[in-house]
C-alpha cells in the first residue's frame, strides 16, 4: 500500500469500515511509515478540533424572540386546522 | 446501519406534531427545546454568520408549523428537521459564495508517482496532535481553524457539521442532503484534510 492509498482510507479507517483485509495492509504501512502516523495522528485531532469549534451554543436572547414569534403564529391558528 | 437517536422516528414525534396540529403551544416548547440548539448550531455551521443562523431558525420553525399537517412520518422528524435546516442554511448562502470560498484543491496532500508524499521531511512528519488542546483551541490556532473552516465550500461544511458535530452517519447525511453515500464520504475527507493542511502549515514547520 502507498501513502496515497493509505491517506485516501483514513476516514473509513476511522469509521471501522474497512475490511480486516484492508485494515491489515493499512496498519501494516502505518508501522513502517511515520510520515503516515503523522497524518493519521493529526487528521484525527482536526477532525475533534474542528468539531469542537463548531459546536456554538444558541444565544439564549434568540431562544426567546423564537418563542415569542412561534407562540403567536401557532395561538393565531384555528384550532386542528 | 446505525442510527443517531434523533434520525430515528417514533410515536413520540408523530404525537407531537399532532398537539402541533392542534395549536398546543407546550408541543411547541417540547419541539423547540428538542431541536432549536441542533437546528442553530447546524444554520450556523452552513453560513457561518450568527445573523444568518437566526433568520434560518426563524425560518426552520415557521415551516415545520405550517407544514406539520403534510409530513406523514415515513422518514423521522429529526430528519426531516435536518434537511430543512440544511437546504434553509444553503439558500441563504446562495449568491455570498464567490467571496471568501476557495478551491480545496491546493489544500489536498500532494503525492509523487510512486505514491509517497510531496514535501520536505520535516513537514511530512510533523505531529501537532499532542500539543496541549486549550493551545490548539485559542489564540491564533482557533483563527486559523476557524479561517480554514469559513473557506470550505459549504456543502462540504453541510456534511462535515452533520457527521463530526451532530454525529450523523454516512447513511444519515445522505438523506438529509440529498447527496450519494460516496460523495458524502468523499466530501467529509476532503474538508477534513483541507483543515488539517491549514492547521500543519501553522503548527508545523514549513513546507
Amino acid at each position: 500500500m502507498t501513502c496515497k492509498e493509505a491517506i485516501a482510507k483514513l476516514a473509513e479507517y476511522l469509521d471501522g469500515e474497512l475490511t480486516s483485509v484492508v485494515q491489515k495492509q493499512l496498519e501494516a504501512h502505518l508501522k513502517t511509515c511515520p510520515p503516515c502516523r503523522a497524518y493519521l495522528a493529526t487528521y484525527r485531532k482536526t477532525k475533534e478540533l474542528a468539531a469542537k469549534v463548531n459546536r456554538v451554543d444558541m444565544p439564549e436572547d434568540l431562544k426567546a424572540r423564537l418563542r415569542a414569534l412561534l407562540i403567536d403564529r401557532i395561538r393565531a391558528r384555528p384550532a386542528g386546522g | 446501519m446505525v442510527h443517531s437517536r434523533v434520525m430515528q422516528g417514533d410515536e413520540a414525534d408523530l404525537s407531537l406534531l399532532e398537539r402541533l396540529r392542534a395549536g398546543d403551544a407546550n408541543a411547541l416548547e417540547a419541539l423547540m427545546g428538542q431541536y432549536s440548539a441542533r437546528v442553530y448550531r447546524l444554520a450556523y455551521g452552513i453560513t457561518r454568520s450568527a445573523g444568518d443562523a437566526e433568520e434560518v431558525v426563524q425560518d426552520v420553525f415557521l415551516t415545520v408549523c405550517r407544514k406539520s399537517e403534510s409530513f406523514e412520518g415515513r422518514a423521522a422528524l429529526g430528519s426531516w428537521i435536518y434537511r430543512i435546516t440544511t437546504n434553509a442554511a444553503l439558500n441563504k448562502r446562495r449568491g455570498k459564495r464567490q467571496e471568501v470560498e476557495t478551491s480545496l484543491e491546493g489544500e489536498l496532500p500532494s503525492f509523487k508517482a510512486d505514491g509517497h508524499r510531496e514535501g520536505a521531511r520535516a513537514y511530512v512528519l510533523a505531529d501537532w496532535s499532542q500539543n496541549p488542546e486549550r493551545d490548539l483551541l485559542s489564540g491564533e490556532t482557533r483563527e486559523v481553524l476557524q479561517r480554514a473552516i469559513d473557506r470550505l465550500p459549504e456543502h462540504y461544511r453541510a456534511v462535515l457539521v452533520l457527521r463530526d458535530v451532530e454525529e450523523l452517519s454516512n447513511e444519515e447525511v445522505a438523506e438529509v442532503t440529498g447527496e450519494s453515500v460516496p460523495s458524502v464520504k468523499s466530501r467529509l475527507h476532503r474538508a477534513r484534510m483541507a483543515l488539517r493542511e491549514q492547521l500543519t502549515r501553522h503548527l508545523g514547520p514549513r513546507a
